[in-house]
């Protein structure tokens, strides 16, 4: 803390108080294990789902498209973006299971916008919007999308009833019907809460992790560190789910808010990893010697004294290694997971004055950043940058490939990024396949 | 088993037999052979509830003599595993996992007097211009004459074949640098319905969950649902998905 301006005064509290966290998912090692398509050489664009800020072009919240192939004459352009129309606090997407459609949500409006990714992938369009999930479900804030075969499982992060934290998942066909809803585990350790989901088909486990309601993820930042109360709402647990039941099987105490779940993807691996954002430590999920799904604190995340906020973490491909990303100081820390027991830093860089999303290519070798966390807890000032940044890594440094100034295009809030190809083209022009949306 | 399908099929099985416990996800897999069975027990069928997805659609469908059937008569009546294929597929985690877990499912379906006349099994090219029923029957091989109720569909044309595609949500595309449709080698998701006897989606499997022993707690789970006549609520349309 080099000043006491007021900025530096709500940070100073924030890092004395606080004990949250937010948002985030992403990167093509972080797709559903039902995804097919999976892109493995290079990406040829990057939607970047936008929150839009009042006075700044639009002002609506949209889906950016990026060229990111370096091959092409746009590389590093904007080359299409899509307003929905309004304010919604644009947060998350995820892919169909056949890559064709992103669905995004917003956190404060629970509306959720299907884009076809798959017609034109340059140039996506709406195709549908569910504006009834409060209504139908109960539940408020879509985060995550995951897929499903034929379905998409989305978690909220609260409820209609009190705003609070307690809520479920809900579970649409494809075509945006919903099938069903799974309410959070509230028995047995269980607080309700929800976040992020990741599934391990061959161990049939949903693993889901637990933030914070609607109250607290709306209230602006300064009010939200002041109000202790407010403060304790958190979430504190993990979940072990029979996937094919889906039913809970086990709550996995992990306080200081859980957020991004990842499972190593190497053959004959059965674990995950996630950070919590109130306490800044990575987590292991995995089976003892019995097989009970246990879950342990294995490293620390920069100095937790000060509040860094891991925000994104992004594994690779092989499960040696991970990206965290720490939003309070704009830090993105590389460790080696050779084992997870034992994670080491080996790597940090000063990315951002704020950071938060993550993403990385399949092959580990381009990394992309995004800044923006949430409308109302995002920096202020001069500390507001706004972009999207991409680099290179050679396993020993992330060097400046290319950036988008958001601010400066007039875009408004970066957050959660998505690769795109053109590798494919429908084999039958004339079918339906956006049929019945 | 068709003869042309033999060197396959066993490059296929004496993959499996070496396959161990891969991760199973999906894509990133395909490295290593299809596993050969769950790495889990599935639930105990009929504790748990398969929810309604959408009404399987109907059109237009060609069977193997090469008769236009309405296809709506392959998916009500008895509960139906329906899948997908194109028969020059090559791809080990794609069609030809598809036989191999039909194959399994339908063994199984044979030794089970509960199941065996309550169970069918339908394959369905997408591949009209290729697949035609002498194809299809080639492709069947011995299968089509089982006792076992499995039958190998194609469709007259790709028009006839777009509502199918388009209900189910099933995915079909061409690499990009294919210069004609015969040439064209196609790719998609693989995808297998489980649908119940009223013509309405339970269960939508793909690659890194599609365990025979899986699909037959699914069918036993619906077959003791329609013992008790406690079924999911019924889809609105055909076509069209369910809501609760």
């Amino acid at each position: 803390m080099r000043s006491l301006s007021i900025r530096g005064f709500l940070v100073a509290l924030v890092l004395l108080v606080l004990a949250w966290a937010t948002p985030a998912l992403a990167d093509e090692t972080c797709n559903s294990p039902y995804m097919g398509n999976l892109i493995k050489a290079q990406e040829d664009y990057l939607y970047v789902w936008t929150l839009g800020m009042k006075g700044v072009g639009d002002g609506s919240d949209k889906l950016v498209t990026i060229d990111a192939n370096p091959s092409s004459s746009r590389y590093g352009k904007v080359i299409h973006k899509v307003s929905v129309g309004g304010r919604g606090e644009a947060h998350h997407m995820g892919f169909t299971d056949d890559r064709r459609f992103l669905w995004a949500g917003g956190l404060d409006d629970s509306r959720i916008v299907v884009f076809d990714v798959g017609t034109d992938p340059a140039r996506p369009r709406i195709v549908k919007r569910i504006t009834d999930m409060p209504k139908r479900t109960g539940y408020v804030g879509p985060h995550t999308f995951y897929a499903l075969p034929g379905r998409m499982l989305v978690q909220g992060l609260s409820n209609s009833k009190d705003k609070g934290g307690v809520t479920g998942m809900a579970l649409y066909s494809n075509q945006g019907e919903l099938v069903t809803t799974y309410a959070m585990p509230t028995a047995e350790g269980g607080d309700g809460y929800g976040y992020d989901i990741a599934i391990n088909p061959r161990k049939n486990v949903l693993l889901t992790s637990s933030f914070t309601g609607w109250n607290n993820y709306m209230m602006e930042l300064g009010k939200l560190v002041a109000n202790p109360e407010a403060m304790k709402r958190f979430g504190s647990t993990m979940v072990i789910w029979d996937l094919k039941a889906f039913t809970p099987k086990k709550v996995l105490a992990v306080p200081g808010a859980p957020l991004e779940i990842r499972w190593s993807l190497k053959d004959g691996d059965n674990w995950a990893i996630t950070a919590t954002a109130l306490t800044s430590k990575l987590w292991l999920v995995k089976p003892d010697a019995n097989g009970d799904w246990q879950a342990k604190e294995v490293a620390t995340i920069g100095d937790p004294a000060k509040i860094p906020l891991p925000v994104d973490i992004s594994i690779r491909n092989d499960g040696t290694g991970l990206w965290v990303n720490t939003f309070m100081d704009g830090k993105t820390r590389y460790f080696d997971l050779s084992n997870p027991e034992q994670p080491r830093q080996t790597y940090e860089k000063v990315t951002g004055k704020q950071v938060n999303m993550i993403s990385q290519s399949w092959d580990g070798t381009r990394v992309y950043i995004s800044s923006s966390l949430l409308a109302n807890w995002d920096k202020a000032g001069a500390d507001n940058e706004q972009f999207v940044r991409a680099f290179k890594w050679d396993g020993k440094e992330l060097t400046p490939a290319f950036e988008v100034d958001f601010n400066k295009e007039k875009l408004g809030r970066a957050h959660h990024m998505k690769f795109g190809s053109r590798a494919m083209k429908a084999a039958y022009r004339d079918a339906p396949l956006a049929s019945a949306r | 088993m068709p003869r042309s399908l033999l060197p396959t099929a066993a490059w296929l099985l004496a993959g499996l037999a070496l396959a161990g416990p891969a991760w199973g996800h999906g894509d990133e897999a395909r490295d290593q052979p299809p596993p050969v069975k769950a790495d889990f027990a599935p639930p105990v069928p009929g504790t748990y509830t398969l929810h309604s997805i959408m009404r399987a659609p109907g059109g237009q469908v060609v069977d193997l003599d090469g008769r236009d059937r309405r296809l709506a008569e392959y998916t009500t009546g008895k509960i139906t595993l329906l899948s997908f294929v194109y028969t020059r597929c090559r791809d080990a985690w794609g069609c030809p996992l598809a036989y191999r877990v039909f194959d399994a499912v339908g063994a199984a379906v044979e030794r089970s007097p509960d199941l065996r006349s309550r169970v069918r099994l339908i394959t369905l090219s997408f591949d009209p211009r290729h697949d035609t029923p002498a194809v299809m029957r080639q492709y069947a091989g011995e299968q089509a004459a089982r006792g076992l109720d499995w039958r190998f569909l194609t469709t007259r044309s790709e028009r006839a074949l777009a509502p199918l595609l388009g209900g189910f949500g099933q995915d079909v595309r061409a690499a990009a640098t294919a210069p004609a449709h015969d040439a064209v080698e196609l790719t998609h998701v693989l995808k297998v319905f489980l649908i119940d006897p009223r013509g309405v989606v339970r269960e939508i499997y793909s690659t890194a969950y599609l365990y025979p022993e899986v699909v037959i707690a699914d069918i036993e789970t619906l077959r003791l649902e329609g013992r008790s006549g406690n079924a999911a609520p019924a889809a609105r349309a055909a076509g069209e998905p369910i809501s609760r």
